[in-house]
Parts: C-alpha cells; sequence; structure tokens
C-alpha cells in the first residue's frame, strides 16, 4: 500500500512524476492551495483591497480559481466578483453558466453573465455560420480577441482592478511553444504571470494556476468535490493550440517536467527579449469604441465591422 | 474476472485478466492516463493501483484537447 510522502497515511491520489512525491487527498488539496497562494505572493499578483474579476467559465480552471481567491476574500483582503461570457455556442455553454452559477452562488459571490450578442450583436455560432468567404480565421481567433475586449469593459463597469484568468500550466506551455512556432515574438513578450501594460485603460491581468498542470487542476476539483462543467468546446478540436496541446503531451508521457522547463527557461529569457523587441508604439484609444487599440481601431471593432 | 468501468454515463462490465493495474486498464482501453481521473470504488486512485475482482472503476476525463 502506498503512502502520503508527506503525512504517511493512506490512500495516495497522486505520485507527481515529476517529483516522484506521493500524496493523500488532504496533503494534495492543501500542498496546491498553498502553492497557488505562495504564486499569488511571489508574483504580486493582487494587492489589499483589489476587487478581482473571476472569468469563471464553470470548468475546472476557474472553479477551482476562484474557490481559492475566496480563502483572500474570507480574510479581506479582496473583493471579488465572477464574470461568465455566454459566447453563444450551442449544446455547450448552457451546462457551463449553471456550474457557474451554482458555484458563486454557494460561496456568495456576486455573478454576472454577459453575452457576445449583446456588446457584438451576434454570437459566436452565427458569426462562424456567417463567416465571409477566404476568412479562414478559426473560432478560437475571433473568441480569443471578443473575450479579452469584453473582461476588459465588464471590469472596468464593475471597477474590478485585476482580471484573473484561470490559465494553467499546459495553456502557458502552449502559448509559448505556439508563439515561438509562429514567429509572433510580440505576443511571446506578453507572455507571464500578470500582464504589464500601463495604459491606464487596460485592466490588469492574472493567472495564479499558471504552474499548475491541467491534470492537476482536474484532480483538485474532484477530490475537493467542486461541480464543473467538464466538456470540450465543439470549435477547439482542430485549432492550432488543440495540435500544440497534443504534441506537449505527448512529449510529457516521457519527460515529466518538459512543461515546468519549457515555463522555466521561457521566464528567464523573457526580460531578454522584452528589451529587444518592445516597441515603444504608444496606445490608442479605439474610435469606434473606447478601449485601448494600437492603431485607430481595436482587433473587436475590427472584427465585429465585418458583420455590420 | 469481471470488472464494471463507468466513463460519463456508460457503465460496462468488462472481464479482464487477474492482477492488472489501472495504468494497463487505461492502456486496453485506449484512454491517455494523463487526461483522466480514475476512482476505483468510489476513492480516487493512482496509476499503480491494481484492479481486483467485482471493483467499480469511474474514468473521468479532465482534460478534453481543445
Amino acid at each position: 500500500m502506498y503512502k502520503c510522502t508527506k503525512c504517511g497515511e493512506s490512500p495516495v491520489i497522486i505520485q507527481r512524476k515529476a517529483s516522484g512525491q506521493l500524496l493523500c487527498k488532504e496533503c494534495f488539496i492543501d500542498s496546491t492551495k498553498e502553492k497557488v497562494l505562495r504564486d499569488i505572493r511571489k508574483y504580486g499578483l493582487i494587492e489589499k483591497g483589489d476587487k478581482v474579476l473571476i472569468a469563471l467559465s464553470g470548468g475546472k480552471d476557474s472553479v477551482m480559481m476562484m474557490s481559492i481567491f475566496d480563502i483572500l476574500r474570507r480574510r479581506n483582503i479582496i473583493d471579488l466578483i465572477a464574470v461568465t461570457i455566454d459566447e453563444g455556442i450551442k449544446g455547450y455553454r448552457e451546462d457551463g453558466i449553471k456550474i457557474a452559477r451554482k458555484n458563486a452562488d454557494k460561496l456568495g459571490i456576486k455573478h454576472k453573465v454577459v453575452l457576445f450578442k449583446h456588446y457584438f450583436n451576434k454570437n459566436l455560432d452565427d458569426m462562424m455560420k456567417d463567416q465571409i468567404q477566404g476568412d479562414s480565421r478559426h473560432a478560437c481567433t475571433y473568441c480569443g480577441v471578443l473575450r479579452r475586449w469584453i473582461l476588459n469593459r465588464v471590469a472596468q463597469e464593475e471597477g474590478a482592478t485585476k482580471i484573473a484568468t484561470g490559465h494553467n500550466l499546459d495553456d502557458e506551455t502552449q502559448s509559448i511553444i505556439m508563439n515561438y512556432l509562429e514567429g509572433n515574438l510580440d505576443n511571446l513578450t506578453r507572455i507571464g504571470p500578470k500582464s504589464e501594460s500601463n495604459y491606464h485603460k487596460f485592466v490588469p491581468k492574472i493567472k495564479p494556476l499558471r504552474e499548475i498542470t491541467e491534470k492537476e487542476a482536474g484532480l483538485y476539483v474532484i477530490a475537493s468535490n467542486l461541480e464543473v462543467h467538464l466538456a470540450s468546446c465543439p470549435y477547439a478540436g482542430d485549432s492550432f493550440r488543440g495540435e500544440v496541446g497534443r504534441f506537449i503531451k505527448k512529449l510529457s508521457e516521457n519527460h515529466p517536467t518538459i512543461m515546468y522547463s519549457t515555463l522555466r527557461g521561457f521566464d528567464k529569457i523573457k526580460p531578454i527579449l522584452k528589451r529587444e523587441l518592445t516597441t515603444n508604439g504608444a496606445m490608442n484609444t479605439c474610435k469606434q469604441c473606447g478601449e485601448p487599440a494600437s492603431g485607430d481601431l481595436c482587433k473587436a471593432c475590427t472584427f465585429s465591422d465585418k458583420w455590420k | 474476472m469481471k470488472i464494471t468501468v463507468t466513463i460519463g454515463d456508460q457503465n460496462e462490465v468488462k472481464e479482464i485478466s487477474n492482477s492488472i493495474t489501472i495504468k494497463d486498464l487505461l492502456k486496453i482501453l485506449e484512454i491517455p492516463s494523463e487526461t483522466v481521473v480514475v476512482k476505483k470504488n468510489e476513492y480516487i486512485v493512482i496509476n499503480e493501483e491494481i484492479v481486483e475482482e467485482g471493483d467499480n472503476i469511474e474514468i473521468i476525463k479532465v482534460i478534453f484537447g481543445g
């Protein structure tokens, strides 16, 4: 019978491949929670008095993140608001919204559902159905841009001082590899635990689960009996991110520390990349919506103009 | 020996050879172990856990490859 490396109890629920550590349920939950709280402190993700907008999809990562941020809320260090974006993906998003609401209600956290249709006059399904010929952009490209726009807008409306997203180690490693493979060095310099723009209209984004693997996030919610939406977005499978994700998972089978080393290596070279590559292009305000933009129009307005 | 395997809403009784581990079972079922959490008789178990006659094995997919 395997015994927990920390407390000596059985049964164990995880053997961490990277360290060989065996953990029972209680020690796994406690150590994971501690790790996230430690990272929040280490990277200075929050300050006392922050109002944190939780981007709550109802999936494992965001539900786990909210439950840990709630510890800080109960200690009166921060305030929380949970926001769920309804992109309008039929047969997928409805369950996520219900579960997101249940989790927020259980903790007594204010919860808001915001719709693509409200802000952009169309839901994602219709955007993809009506995509003009020759536009080969993947749904994830539109969705990513529009979600970021909505979160920044709602954060300002709600007086939130931080936007917290549930990106985990797998997501972050995928972003590093994807941007490197695509030669998108500008995006590469923006990857990190906390966004670094000084532009006042950008609400800083933080990623407290950046060093937690996706598998451990899944294990955490099941071990903690948290209700989560376990389903796949119908648009996700054939994306470039999906391809890169499968490639990294395959590599991880024989090289269990590969995601940690990718992240650590990247974090070391990032300051050099930033120094060498960051342009001092001033941020503008989008002429159409008033949100931050690098040109006359922000990306979300450039997209939504197509559907007018 | 016979075990019951539950994946989502589907229950299935499976005939398997003695003394296999969860890892072996996942391999037989062609499920990548990195994408699932497995419960044996309602308790979460690690890949090295031995599967025994009459066990109820629940396989919970937590990673969807998107």
